[in-house]
Protein backbone atom coordinates (compact mmCIF):
# COMPACT_ATOMS: atom_id res chain seq x y z
CA UNK A 1 0.00 0.00 0.00
CA UNK A 2 2.26 2.83 -1.16
CA UNK A 3 1.69 6.33 0.07
CA UNK A 4 -0.13 5.56 3.28
CA UNK A 5 0.58 7.62 6.36
CA UNK A 6 3.06 6.25 8.89
CA UNK A 7 1.80 5.37 12.34
CA UNK A 8 2.59 7.80 15.13
CA UNK A 9 4.93 6.27 17.70
CA UNK A 10 3.59 7.06 21.13
CA UNK A 11 5.32 7.06 24.48
CA UNK A 12 3.27 7.48 27.62
CA UNK A 13 4.87 9.45 30.40
CA UNK A 14 3.24 8.90 33.79
CA UNK A 15 4.77 8.47 37.20
CA UNK A 16 2.29 5.88 38.49
CA UNK A 17 2.61 2.37 37.07
CA UNK A 18 -1.12 1.83 37.24
CA UNK A 19 -1.74 4.94 35.13
CA UNK A 20 0.79 3.78 32.57
CA UNK A 21 -0.91 0.41 32.31
CA UNK A 22 -4.33 2.05 31.98
CA UNK A 23 -3.12 4.28 29.14
CA UNK A 24 -1.44 1.35 27.48
CA UNK A 25 -4.66 -0.67 27.59
CA UNK A 26 -6.70 2.25 26.26
CA UNK A 27 -4.43 3.33 23.42
CA UNK A 28 -2.67 0.21 22.18
CA UNK A 29 -5.42 -0.74 19.71
CA UNK A 30 -6.10 2.69 18.26
CA UNK A 31 -5.68 3.07 14.48
CA UNK A 32 -2.74 5.21 13.41
CA UNK A 33 -0.96 4.90 16.75
CA UNK A 34 1.87 2.54 17.59
CA UNK A 35 2.52 2.32 21.29
CA UNK A 36 6.29 2.43 21.62
CA UNK A 37 6.41 2.30 25.40
CA UNK A 38 5.42 3.76 28.73
CA UNK A 39 7.86 5.42 31.07
CA UNK A 40 7.96 6.99 34.48
CA UNK A 41 11.26 8.78 34.05
CA UNK A 42 12.87 10.96 31.40
CA UNK A 43 15.72 8.64 30.50
CA UNK A 44 13.37 5.85 29.48
CA UNK A 45 11.32 8.11 27.19
CA UNK A 46 14.13 8.64 24.69
CA UNK A 47 14.93 4.95 24.45
CA UNK A 48 11.41 4.16 23.22
CA UNK A 49 11.28 6.60 20.32
CA UNK A 50 12.81 5.53 16.98
CA UNK A 51 14.66 8.28 15.13
CA UNK A 52 13.06 9.75 12.04
CA UNK A 53 9.53 8.55 12.82
CA UNK A 54 6.65 10.81 13.80
CA UNK A 55 6.50 10.55 17.55
CA UNK A 56 4.51 11.93 20.43
CA UNK A 57 4.73 11.79 24.18
CA UNK A 58 1.51 11.81 26.17
CA UNK A 59 2.26 13.41 29.51
CA UNK A 60 0.05 12.46 32.42
CA UNK A 61 1.09 14.71 35.27
CA UNK A 62 -1.36 16.60 37.43
CA UNK A 63 -0.98 19.51 37.22
CA UNK A 64 1.45 19.55 34.28
CA UNK A 65 4.51 21.65 35.08
CA UNK A 66 6.45 23.78 32.55
CA UNK A 67 9.81 22.66 33.98
CA UNK A 68 9.02 19.02 33.18
CA UNK A 69 7.92 20.06 29.67
CA UNK A 70 11.24 21.87 29.17
CA UNK A 71 13.21 18.82 30.24
CA UNK A 72 11.13 16.52 28.04
CA UNK A 73 11.51 18.88 25.09
CA UNK A 74 15.28 18.90 25.56
CA UNK A 75 15.31 15.10 25.67
CA UNK A 76 13.02 14.47 22.67
CA UNK A 77 13.15 17.68 20.66
CA UNK A 78 11.68 16.12 17.50
CA UNK A 79 8.60 14.74 19.21
CA UNK A 80 5.28 16.32 19.96
CA UNK A 81 4.41 16.73 23.62
CA UNK A 82 0.73 16.38 24.43
CA UNK A 83 -0.27 17.21 27.99
CA UNK A 84 -3.37 16.12 29.83
CA UNK A 85 -5.04 19.03 31.60
CA UNK A 86 -8.06 19.33 33.85
CA UNK A 87 -9.27 22.52 32.18
CA UNK A 88 -8.22 24.69 29.26
CA UNK A 89 -7.14 27.58 31.44
CA UNK A 90 -5.06 29.98 29.33
CA UNK A 91 -3.02 30.88 32.42
CA UNK A 92 -1.96 27.25 32.56
CA UNK A 93 -1.85 26.49 28.84
CA UNK A 94 0.35 29.38 27.66
CA UNK A 95 3.30 28.65 29.99
CA UNK A 96 3.15 25.02 28.84
CA UNK A 97 3.24 26.07 25.17
CA UNK A 98 6.09 28.44 25.91
CA UNK A 99 7.95 25.60 27.60
CA UNK A 100 7.67 23.50 24.45
CA UNK A 101 4.35 21.66 24.72
CA UNK A 102 2.75 20.90 21.38
CA UNK A 103 -0.72 20.92 22.84
CA UNK A 104 -3.03 20.10 25.68
CA UNK A 105 -6.04 17.87 25.86
CA UNK A 106 -8.70 17.73 28.53
CA UNK A 107 -9.06 14.68 30.71
CA UNK A 108 -12.77 14.82 29.84
CA UNK A 109 -12.09 14.25 26.12
CA UNK A 110 -13.45 11.19 24.32
CA UNK A 111 -10.89 8.57 23.31
CA UNK A 112 -11.32 9.47 19.63
CA UNK A 113 -10.33 13.08 20.31
CA UNK A 114 -7.34 11.91 22.33
CA UNK A 115 -6.23 9.59 19.52
CA UNK A 116 -6.45 12.28 16.86
CA UNK A 117 -4.69 14.71 19.22
CA UNK A 118 -1.81 12.25 19.60
CA UNK A 119 -1.51 11.86 15.82
CA UNK A 120 -1.57 15.64 15.34
CA UNK A 121 0.96 16.22 18.13
CA UNK A 122 3.24 13.67 16.48
CA UNK A 123 3.34 15.99 13.46
CA UNK A 124 4.10 19.00 15.62
CA UNK A 125 0.65 20.53 15.27
CA UNK A 126 -0.81 22.72 17.99
CA UNK A 127 -3.41 20.56 19.70
CA UNK A 128 -6.04 22.64 21.46
CA UNK A 129 -9.74 23.19 20.88
CA UNK A 130 -9.94 25.83 18.10
CA UNK A 131 -11.48 28.50 20.33
CA UNK A 132 -8.70 28.08 22.91
CA UNK A 133 -5.99 27.74 20.27
CA UNK A 134 -7.00 31.01 18.63
CA UNK A 135 -6.87 32.83 21.96
CA UNK A 136 -3.60 31.19 22.93
CA UNK A 137 -2.01 32.17 19.62
CA UNK A 138 -3.34 35.71 19.96
CA UNK A 139 -1.86 35.91 23.48
CA UNK A 140 1.46 34.56 22.25
CA UNK A 141 1.44 36.96 19.32
CA UNK A 142 0.87 39.91 21.68
CA UNK A 143 4.33 39.43 23.04
CA UNK A 144 4.32 36.34 25.15
CA UNK A 145 6.05 34.83 22.16
CA UNK A 146 7.68 31.42 21.83
CA UNK A 147 9.77 32.68 18.91
CA UNK A 148 9.92 35.59 16.54
CA UNK A 149 8.28 35.05 13.19
CA UNK A 150 10.80 35.57 10.45
CA UNK A 151 8.74 37.52 7.95
CA UNK A 152 7.43 41.07 8.11
CA UNK A 153 4.32 42.38 6.42
CA UNK A 154 2.27 40.91 3.63
CA UNK A 155 4.03 43.24 1.22
CA UNK A 156 7.38 41.73 2.24
CA UNK A 157 6.48 38.28 0.97
CA UNK A 158 8.79 37.00 -1.74
CA UNK A 159 5.81 35.46 -3.50
CA UNK A 160 2.15 36.17 -2.72
CA UNK A 161 0.03 33.45 -1.18
CA UNK A 162 -2.44 31.71 -3.45
CA UNK A 163 -6.12 31.85 -2.51
CA UNK A 164 -5.95 28.29 -1.18
CA UNK A 165 -2.79 29.04 0.82
CA UNK A 166 -4.43 32.12 2.33
CA UNK A 167 -7.35 29.93 3.32
CA UNK A 168 -5.05 27.35 4.90
CA UNK A 169 -3.16 30.12 6.73
CA UNK A 170 -6.42 31.50 8.11
CA UNK A 171 -7.32 28.09 9.50
CA UNK A 172 -3.81 27.66 10.88
CA UNK A 173 -4.13 30.96 12.72
CA UNK A 174 -7.41 29.75 14.19
CA UNK A 175 -5.51 26.85 15.72
CA UNK A 176 -6.87 24.04 13.58
CA UNK A 177 -4.92 20.83 13.17
CA UNK A 178 -4.03 19.58 9.68
CA UNK A 179 -6.86 17.07 9.86
CA UNK A 180 -9.38 19.75 10.85
CA UNK A 181 -8.16 21.99 8.01
CA UNK A 182 -8.38 19.10 5.58
CA UNK A 183 -11.90 18.25 6.69
CA UNK A 184 -12.96 21.90 6.51
CA UNK A 185 -11.58 22.33 2.99
CA UNK A 186 -12.50 18.78 1.92
CA UNK A 187 -8.92 18.06 0.90
CA UNK A 188 -6.59 15.31 1.98
CA UNK A 189 -4.22 15.87 4.89
CA UNK A 190 -1.30 15.43 2.47
CA UNK A 191 -2.55 18.30 0.33
CA UNK A 192 -2.89 20.54 3.38
CA UNK A 193 0.66 19.61 4.38
CA UNK A 194 1.88 20.57 0.90
CA UNK A 195 0.15 23.94 1.19
CA UNK A 196 1.69 24.48 4.62
CA UNK A 197 5.20 23.75 3.32
CA UNK A 198 4.66 26.29 0.59
CA UNK A 199 3.32 28.83 3.10
CA UNK A 200 6.32 28.37 5.41
CA UNK A 201 8.61 28.98 2.44
CA UNK A 202 6.83 32.14 1.39
CA UNK A 203 6.68 33.53 4.93
CA UNK A 204 10.22 32.52 5.79
CA UNK A 205 8.80 30.77 8.83
CA UNK A 206 10.89 28.06 10.46
CA UNK A 207 8.02 26.33 12.20
CA UNK A 208 4.29 25.94 12.34
CA UNK A 209 4.10 28.14 15.43
CA UNK A 210 6.02 30.92 13.70
CA UNK A 211 3.69 30.79 10.72
CA UNK A 212 0.64 30.76 12.98
CA UNK A 213 1.91 33.73 15.00
CA UNK A 214 2.71 35.62 11.80
CA UNK A 215 -0.82 34.96 10.59
CA UNK A 216 -2.40 36.11 13.85
CA UNK A 217 -0.31 39.29 13.90
CA UNK A 218 -1.35 40.06 10.34
CA UNK A 219 -5.04 39.45 10.90
CA UNK A 220 -5.32 36.14 9.06
CA UNK A 221 -6.93 34.41 12.02
CA UNK A 222 -10.18 36.29 11.83
CA UNK A 223 -13.20 34.22 10.83
CA UNK A 224 -14.54 34.89 7.31
CA UNK B 1 -13.83 17.39 -15.80
CA UNK B 2 -11.91 14.25 -16.71
CA UNK B 3 -9.57 16.36 -18.82
CA UNK B 4 -8.78 18.48 -15.77
CA UNK B 5 -7.96 15.40 -13.78
CA UNK B 6 -5.70 14.21 -16.57
CA UNK B 7 -3.89 17.55 -16.65
CA UNK B 8 -3.00 17.26 -12.99
CA UNK B 9 -1.65 13.74 -13.20
CA UNK B 10 -0.03 12.84 -16.47
CA UNK B 11 1.90 9.75 -15.36
CA UNK B 12 0.21 6.47 -14.62
CA UNK B 13 1.55 6.24 -11.08
CA UNK B 14 0.44 9.81 -10.36
CA UNK B 15 -3.15 9.12 -11.28
CA UNK B 16 -5.76 9.34 -8.58
CA UNK B 17 -6.36 5.85 -7.33
CA UNK B 18 -9.95 5.06 -6.50
CA UNK B 19 -11.34 1.90 -4.95
CA UNK B 20 -15.08 1.42 -4.66
CA UNK B 21 -16.30 -0.97 -2.00
CA UNK B 22 -19.90 -2.09 -1.86
CA UNK B 23 -21.70 -2.69 1.37
CA UNK B 24 -24.99 -4.14 2.48
CA UNK B 25 -25.20 -1.47 5.11
CA UNK B 26 -28.96 -1.57 5.49
CA UNK B 27 -28.78 -5.14 6.77
CA UNK B 28 -26.26 -4.53 9.50
CA UNK B 29 -29.10 -4.26 11.98
CA UNK B 30 -29.54 -8.00 11.53
CA UNK B 31 -27.29 -10.63 13.09
CA UNK B 32 -24.11 -11.04 11.05
CA UNK B 33 -21.22 -13.40 11.58
CA UNK B 34 -18.69 -10.58 11.79
CA UNK B 35 -18.86 -7.34 13.71
CA UNK B 36 -18.25 -3.83 12.50
CA UNK B 37 -14.77 -4.03 13.95
CA UNK B 38 -13.81 -6.11 10.92
CA UNK B 39 -14.87 -3.28 8.63
CA UNK B 40 -12.98 -0.77 10.77
CA UNK B 41 -9.84 -2.91 10.51
CA UNK B 42 -10.23 -3.24 6.75
CA UNK B 43 -10.54 0.52 6.16
CA UNK B 44 -7.98 1.31 8.85
CA UNK B 45 -5.44 -0.85 7.04
CA UNK B 46 -6.26 0.77 3.69
CA UNK B 47 -5.98 4.21 5.28
CA UNK B 48 -7.27 6.18 2.30
CA UNK B 49 -6.66 9.93 2.02
CA UNK B 50 -10.31 10.59 1.29
CA UNK B 51 -13.35 8.49 2.15
CA UNK B 52 -16.42 9.19 0.04
CA UNK B 53 -19.67 8.25 1.77
CA UNK B 54 -23.28 8.26 0.58
CA UNK B 55 -24.20 10.95 3.06
CA UNK B 56 -25.62 14.42 2.42
CA UNK B 57 -23.36 17.41 3.17
CA UNK B 58 -26.11 18.84 5.36
CA UNK B 59 -26.26 15.77 7.58
CA UNK B 60 -22.47 15.77 7.76
CA UNK B 61 -22.24 19.42 8.75
CA UNK B 62 -24.96 19.04 11.37
CA UNK B 63 -23.35 15.89 12.74
CA UNK B 64 -26.76 14.29 12.34
CA UNK B 65 -25.87 10.63 12.03
CA UNK B 66 -28.96 9.09 13.65
CA UNK B 67 -30.58 7.92 10.45
CA UNK B 68 -27.40 6.51 8.94
CA UNK B 69 -26.68 2.79 8.70
CA UNK B 70 -24.62 1.43 11.60
CA UNK B 71 -21.84 0.73 9.13
CA UNK B 72 -21.33 4.47 8.73
CA UNK B 73 -22.43 5.60 12.19
CA UNK B 74 -20.60 3.06 14.29
CA UNK B 75 -17.64 2.13 12.11
CA UNK B 76 -16.49 4.47 9.36
CA UNK B 77 -17.35 7.85 10.88
CA UNK B 78 -15.70 7.17 14.28
CA UNK B 79 -12.65 5.77 12.47
CA UNK B 80 -12.31 8.83 10.28
CA UNK B 81 -12.81 11.11 13.28
CA UNK B 82 -9.71 9.84 15.04
CA UNK B 83 -7.46 9.29 12.04
CA UNK B 84 -6.27 11.31 9.04
CA UNK B 85 -9.02 9.93 6.83
CA UNK B 86 -11.06 12.86 5.52
CA UNK B 87 -14.76 12.18 4.98
CA UNK B 88 -16.34 13.52 1.81
CA UNK B 89 -20.14 13.47 1.83
CA UNK B 90 -21.16 12.78 -1.77
CA UNK B 91 -24.94 12.31 -1.65
CA UNK B 92 -27.32 14.81 -3.18
CA UNK B 93 -30.00 16.69 -1.31
CA UNK B 94 -32.70 14.04 -1.58
CA UNK B 95 -31.41 10.47 -1.81
CA UNK B 96 -34.14 8.10 -3.07
CA UNK B 97 -36.05 5.89 -0.68
CA UNK B 98 -35.68 2.10 -0.76
CA UNK B 99 -37.73 0.54 -3.60
CA UNK B 100 -41.30 -0.37 -2.66
CA UNK B 101 -44.39 -1.37 -4.61
CA UNK B 102 -47.91 -2.71 -4.08
CA UNK B 103 -49.34 -6.10 -4.93
CA UNK B 104 -47.22 -8.94 -6.29
CA UNK B 105 -44.35 -6.59 -7.05
CA UNK B 106 -44.20 -5.56 -3.41
CA UNK B 107 -44.24 -9.18 -2.29
CA UNK B 108 -41.47 -9.99 -4.78
CA UNK B 109 -39.38 -7.08 -3.45
CA UNK B 110 -39.88 -8.39 0.10
CA UNK B 111 -38.62 -11.83 -0.99
CA UNK B 112 -35.57 -10.30 -2.67
CA UNK B 113 -34.83 -8.27 0.43
CA UNK B 114 -34.87 -11.46 2.49
CA UNK B 115 -32.36 -12.96 0.07
CA UNK B 116 -30.17 -9.89 0.43
CA UNK B 117 -30.36 -10.15 4.20
CA UNK B 118 -29.44 -13.83 3.91
CA UNK B 119 -26.38 -12.92 1.82
CA UNK B 120 -25.34 -10.48 4.52
CA UNK B 121 -25.99 -12.92 7.37
CA UNK B 122 -23.96 -15.67 5.76
CA UNK B 123 -21.00 -13.50 4.71
CA UNK B 124 -17.95 -14.68 6.64
CA UNK B 125 -16.29 -11.27 6.57
CA UNK B 126 -16.66 -7.80 4.96
CA UNK B 127 -14.48 -8.81 1.99
CA UNK B 128 -17.10 -11.39 0.98
CA UNK B 129 -19.61 -8.57 0.46
CA UNK B 130 -17.17 -6.00 -0.88
CA UNK B 131 -16.35 -8.22 -3.88
CA UNK B 132 -16.85 -11.73 -5.28
CA UNK B 133 -19.90 -13.85 -6.15
CA UNK B 134 -21.97 -12.71 -3.17
CA UNK B 135 -21.35 -9.11 -4.19
CA UNK B 136 -22.44 -9.73 -7.79
CA UNK B 137 -25.53 -11.67 -6.79
CA UNK B 138 -26.58 -8.92 -4.38
CA UNK B 139 -26.14 -6.37 -7.15
CA UNK B 140 -28.51 -8.36 -9.37
CA UNK B 141 -31.07 -8.56 -6.59
CA UNK B 142 -30.93 -4.80 -6.06
CA UNK B 143 -31.31 -4.26 -9.79
CA UNK B 144 -34.37 -6.50 -9.82
CA UNK B 145 -35.86 -4.69 -6.82
CA UNK B 146 -35.48 -1.31 -8.52
CA UNK B 147 -37.04 -2.71 -11.71
CA UNK B 148 -39.97 -4.18 -9.76
CA UNK B 149 -40.58 -0.86 -8.04
CA UNK B 150 -41.25 0.78 -11.41
CA UNK B 151 -39.54 3.11 -13.88
CA UNK B 152 -39.70 6.16 -11.63
CA UNK B 153 -37.86 4.42 -8.79
CA UNK B 154 -35.43 2.85 -11.25
CA UNK B 155 -34.62 6.26 -12.74
CA UNK B 156 -34.30 7.84 -9.29
CA UNK B 157 -31.72 5.25 -8.24
CA UNK B 158 -29.89 5.59 -11.55
CA UNK B 159 -29.79 9.37 -11.10
CA UNK B 160 -28.50 8.94 -7.56
CA UNK B 161 -25.72 6.64 -8.75
CA UNK B 162 -24.79 9.10 -11.50
CA UNK B 163 -24.68 11.89 -8.94
CA UNK B 164 -22.38 9.87 -6.69
CA UNK B 165 -20.06 9.20 -9.66
CA UNK B 166 -19.91 12.90 -10.55
CA UNK B 167 -19.14 13.82 -6.96
CA UNK B 168 -16.26 11.35 -6.78
CA UNK B 169 -14.90 12.81 -10.02
CA UNK B 170 -15.14 16.28 -8.54
CA UNK B 171 -13.24 15.12 -5.44
CA UNK B 172 -10.50 13.68 -7.70
CA UNK B 173 -10.38 16.91 -9.70
CA UNK B 174 -10.00 19.09 -6.58
CA UNK B 175 -7.34 16.91 -5.00
CA UNK B 176 -5.61 14.90 -7.71
CA UNK B 177 -3.11 12.14 -7.07
CA UNK B 178 -4.65 11.05 -3.77
CA UNK B 179 -6.03 7.71 -2.66
CA UNK B 180 -9.80 7.72 -2.59
CA UNK B 181 -12.00 5.03 -1.10
CA UNK B 182 -15.69 5.09 -1.97
CA UNK B 183 -17.84 3.10 0.47
CA UNK B 184 -21.41 2.93 -0.76
CA UNK B 185 -24.20 0.41 -1.00
CA UNK B 186 -23.08 -2.25 -3.46
CA UNK B 187 -25.95 -1.50 -5.88
CA UNK B 188 -23.90 1.55 -7.00
CA UNK B 189 -20.52 -0.14 -7.44
CA UNK B 190 -21.03 -1.65 -10.88
CA UNK B 191 -22.04 1.74 -12.29
CA UNK B 192 -19.59 3.96 -10.43
CA UNK B 193 -16.48 1.92 -11.29
CA UNK B 194 -16.87 2.10 -15.11
CA UNK B 195 -18.00 5.74 -14.92
CA UNK B 196 -14.78 6.64 -13.09
CA UNK B 197 -12.57 4.38 -15.18
CA UNK B 198 -13.47 6.36 -18.32
CA UNK B 199 -11.48 9.32 -17.03
CA UNK B 200 -7.78 9.25 -17.86
CA UNK B 201 -6.66 10.84 -14.61
CA UNK B 202 -8.28 8.12 -12.52
CA UNK B 203 -7.17 4.57 -11.97
CA UNK B 204 -9.90 2.37 -10.54
CA UNK B 205 -8.30 -0.39 -8.48
CA UNK B 206 -9.49 -3.27 -6.31
CA UNK B 207 -9.55 -2.14 -2.70
CA UNK B 208 -6.61 -4.41 -1.88
CA UNK B 209 -4.45 -2.38 -4.29
CA UNK B 210 -5.43 1.04 -3.07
Amino acid sequence: MPGTMADTHLVIFAHAALHREAWRALLSGQPGIRLAGAAGDLAAVTSFLPAGQPGAVLVDQSPPRPDLVRRLKAAVSDCGLLLLVNTYDLGEVIPLLQAGATGCISRDSPVGDLARGIIAAGRGEIVLPPAIAGRALAALARGESVGEPGAGSVADLVEPLSDREAEVLRLLAQGLTNKDMAQTLVLSVRTVEAHLRSIYGKLGARSRTEAALWAVKHGHGLPE
Amino acid sequence: MGQNVANHASHDDQRTRVAVIGTLAEFHREPIPYNLGALVRLVSELRPDLLCLDLTPEKWQRGDFDGLPPEYREALLPLSHQTDIVVVPIAGQHPPAEPTAGGWRGRAIAVLRRWLAYLQRTAPNPAAVVEGPRHHLADLLYEAMAWLAGPETYRAWKAHTDYLSRQVLEVARRDPGRRILVAVNLRHCHHIRPALARHPGIRVVPYTQL
